[in-house]
C-alpha cells in the first residue's frame, strides 16, 4: 500500500512515543500495525528516528550540565583538600614552577612547530635564516635519496612522519634491539613518539613503561629486526651514585645536529634535596630532556630531565638507580638486560662521542 | 531523595540538583585514582563525565536496575575507561604499582560501555545527517530537539506566521532526515 508522506504519519508517531495518544487512536493504530506489515515498519523508522532524536538532545543537554556542575565543584574544590591529594614529589616539576619564591625548573622540552620555526628569544635572524635553511637542505637530501632507493620500506623509514612535531627531546639506547630510555615528561600525552636515528631515519616508537615520579619512560622501536648502530651498546650503566666533582659529560639535541656538553657533578643530590638525582654544573637546554650523562669512563650515570629556569647552567638529572628501579618492575618476558660490557673507558673523549651518535637520537612527539 | 535508585530516577530525568549530588559525592574519588595512575586534572574530568554519561544511558533504559551503589559503579566504568585510553594511547598501565586492570569486575561493566560505544556512534551518524540538511531545516531541529524549545518559540525565532506553520515544517525536515539516515526511496 502506497502512504503518501505527510505530517500525520509523524503526528501520531510522536503522540505514541510521547503516549499522549488517546484510547481510540491507540486501538486503531495497534490494529493497523497488527494487519500491515508496511507500514508497521514504517512507522517503527518514525519512532526510532523520533526517539533518537529525543535521546540525543537530552543527553546533549546532560553533558553541558555536567560540564557547568564540574565548574562549580572546581571552585568548591579549590578550598577542600580532597581534590589534589598528589604528594609534592610527584608533580615537582609543575608545582614547583608555579610555587613563588622558591627556584624555578624549566623542563628541557622544546615545542616547535615544523612549518613555521618561531624566533626563540635571543636568537638572531642570521640563526633563523640558518636554520630554515638547514631544513631545506635536509628536504632537498631526503627528496634525493627517496629517488635513488629502490625498496619501499627503506623510503617510508627515511621520510618524516607528515604531523605536525608538537615537542622534542632526546632518547638514547639501552639495549642493541631497540629499546631506549628519555623522560617521562617528553612523551606524556603524545599521539606518536618518534625517533631519529643518526642516518636520519625515523621509526615510531611505543613507551612500554614510565615512572612519573622519576621522570623516565622506556621506549620500544615497534619496527621488528630493528638493530642499533654497529652492534652491541658499548656504555653501561652505573650501578651505584657516583662521587662529588666527578667529571661528566653529555649529548643531545637542543637543536636538529647533537649536542656536546660537559660539567661535573656539583651536588650528589638533586632538585630539593631529591636523593634520585643529581645536580649538575652542565649547560642544558631545551631538547635535551632525556639525553645521557656519563662519567669519564663511559658509563651511564644520569638522564638529563630539567634545569634551573634562572641559570641553564644548573642541570638536573635522574640517577641510573631510577632506570634499574623500573626495570626491574618489568615482567621477566620483556628479556631488557642491559649492556654488562663498556667498551669506550680506554677510549679518548672524541672517539666516545662518535660511538655514542649511534645511540643517541632525537626523539619527536605529536601530539 | 532518600534511595540511590530515586536519585539515579531524577538525574535521568534531566534534573539538575540529583545530578549534582551524584557529581560531588563521587567525582574527588575518580580523580585521585586518575591523577594517581598518569593522568591530569583534564584527563579526570573527560573520563568521569564520561561515565556519568553511561550511567545516564544506562538508567534511561528500560528495566533498569543498578545492583551496585552509584560510587562502585562509577569508579568501576572510571578505571574501565581510563585504562582504555591508556591502551590506545600506548602507554602500557601494566608496569605500574597498582594493577587492576583485569579483575572481573570491571569486565562486568563492559556491557554497558560498549551499549554506550554504540549510542554514542548513533547519535554521532544522527548529527552528521542533521547538518547535511542544511538550512533552514538543521538549525529548526536543533533549536527543537537540542534546546528544547517549543513550537512558538520557533515560529518566533524563525519568522513563521504561527505555530502549525513551523510544525508543518518541521514534519517536511524530519521526512528529509528520514531519508537521509535510513537511505529510502521516496515512497
Amino acid at each position: 500500500m502506497m502512504m503518501p508522506e505527510d505530517g500525520n504519519i509523524w503526528k501520531t508517531a510522536e503522540a505514541w512515543l510521547a503516549g499522549t495518544l488517546g484510547e481510540a487512536e491507540l486501538a486503531a493504530l495497534d490494529q493497523r500495525l497488527a494487519g500491515d506489515p508496511e507500514y508497521a515498519a514504517l512507522f517503527r523508522e518514525h519512532v526510532d528516528l523520533l526517539r533518537a532524536l529525543r535521546d540525543e538532545g537530552k543527553e546533549r543537554r546532560f553533558r553541558s550540565m555536567l560540564k557547568a556542575i564540574h565548574e562549580e565543584v572546581k571552585e568548591a574544590g579549590k578550598a577542600s583538600p580532597g581534590t589534589r591529594v598528589i604528594p609534592l614529589r610527584r608533580h615537582f616539576l609543575r608545582t614547583a614552577a608555579v610555587a613563588a619564591g622558591m627556584a624555578l625548573l624549566t623542563s628541557l622540552v622544546t615545542v616547535w612547530i615544523l612549518q613555521s620555526p618561531t624566533v626563540r628569544k635571543g636568537s638572531s635572524y642570521h640563526t633563523l635564516v640558518h636554520m630554515q635553511n638547514d631544513i631545506a637542505k635536509i628536504k632537498n637530501a631526503q627528496y634525493q635519496q627517496h629517488l635513488t632507493i629502490s625498496k619501499i620500506k627503506d623510503s617510508l623509514e627515511r621520510l618524516a612522519p607528515d604531523a605536525e612535531v608538537n615537542a622534542s627531546g632526546t632518547a638514547f639506547a639501552l639495549t642493541s634491539d631497540g629499546y631506549l630510555v628519555t623522560n617521562y615528561h617528553v612523551v606524556n600525552g603524545a599521539d606518536s613518539v618518534y625517533i631519529r636515528t643518526r642516518e636520519g631515519r625515523y621509526f615510531k616508537t611505543f613507551t612500554i613503561a614510565y615512572d612519573e615520579q622519576s621522570d623516565i619512560a622506556l621506549l620500544k622501536v615497534e619496527q621488528r629486526h630493528f638493530r642499533f648502530g654497529k652492534g652491541e651498546v658499548p656504555y653501561s650503566f652505573a650501578p651505584g651514585k657516583s662521587p662529588l666533582g666527578a667529571r661528566v659529560f653529555s649529548l643531545g639535541f637542543p637543536q636538529r645536529e647533537i649536542v656536546y656538553n660537559e660539567g661535573y657533578v656539583s651536588a650528589r643530590n638533586g632538585f630539593r634535596s631529591d636523593p634520585g638525582q643529581y645536580r649538575l654544573d652542565l649547560p642544558a637546554n631545551p631538547g635535551q630532556s632525556g639525553a645521557p650523562v656519563l662519567d669519564a669512563h663511559g658509563s651511564v650515570i644520569a638522564i638529563v630531565t630539567a634545569n634551573e629556569s634562572e641559570n641553564a647552567g644548573i642541570t638536573y638529572a635522574v640517577s641510573t638507580e631510577a632506570l634499574h628501579k623500573l626495570l626491574h618492575t618489568l615482567p621477566k618476558q620483556m628479556n631488557i638486560h642491559l649492556p654488562k660490557y663498556n667498551r669506550l673507558g680506554r677510549l679518548s673523549r672524541e672517539q666516545q662521542i662518535e660511538k655514542l651518535q649511534d645511540y643517541t637520537c632525537q626523539v619527536q612527539v605529536y601530539k | 531523595m532518600h534511595t540511590e535508585q530515586e536519585l539515579l530516577a531524577a538525574m535521568a530525568a534531566g534534573r539538575r540538583d540529583a545530578a549534582e549530588q551524584v557529581y560531588h559525592a563521587h567525582y574527588p574519588t575518580v580523580t585521585k585514582w586518575i591523577m594517581a595512575n598518569g593522568g591530569a586534572e583534564a584527563d579526570a574530568e573527560d573520563i568521569f563525565q564520561e561515565a556519568m554519561v553511561v550511567l545516564f544511558g544506562k538508567s534511561r533504559s528500560e528495566a533498569f536496575r543498578l545492583t551496585c551503589r552509584i560510587g562502585t559503579y562509577l569508579f568501576a566504568v572510571s578505571k574501565h575507561l581510563w585504562f582504555k585510553r591508556l591502551r590506545a594511547l600506548q602507554r602500557q598501565p601494566r608496569f605500574l604499582a597498582d594493577d587492576e586492570a583485569d579483575t572481573a569486575t570491571d569486565r562486568a561493566y563492559e556491557d554497558d560501555i560498549s551499549a554506550h560505544r554504540e549510542r554514542e556512534l548513533h547519535y554521532e551518524q544522527l548529527h552528521a545527517a542533521m547538518d547535511r540538511l542544511g538550512e533552514p531545516c538543521s538549525s529548526l531541529l536543533k533549536a527543537f530537539y537540542h534546546h528544547d524549545k517549543s513550537m512558538q518559540e520557533i515560529a518566533a525565532d524563525f519568522g513563521y506566521t504561527n505555530p502549525d506553520n513551523a510544525k508543518t515544517q518541521k514534519y517536511k525536515c524530519l521526512t528529509r532526515l528520514r531519508k537521509l539516515f535510513y537511505g529510502v526511496q521516496a515512497r
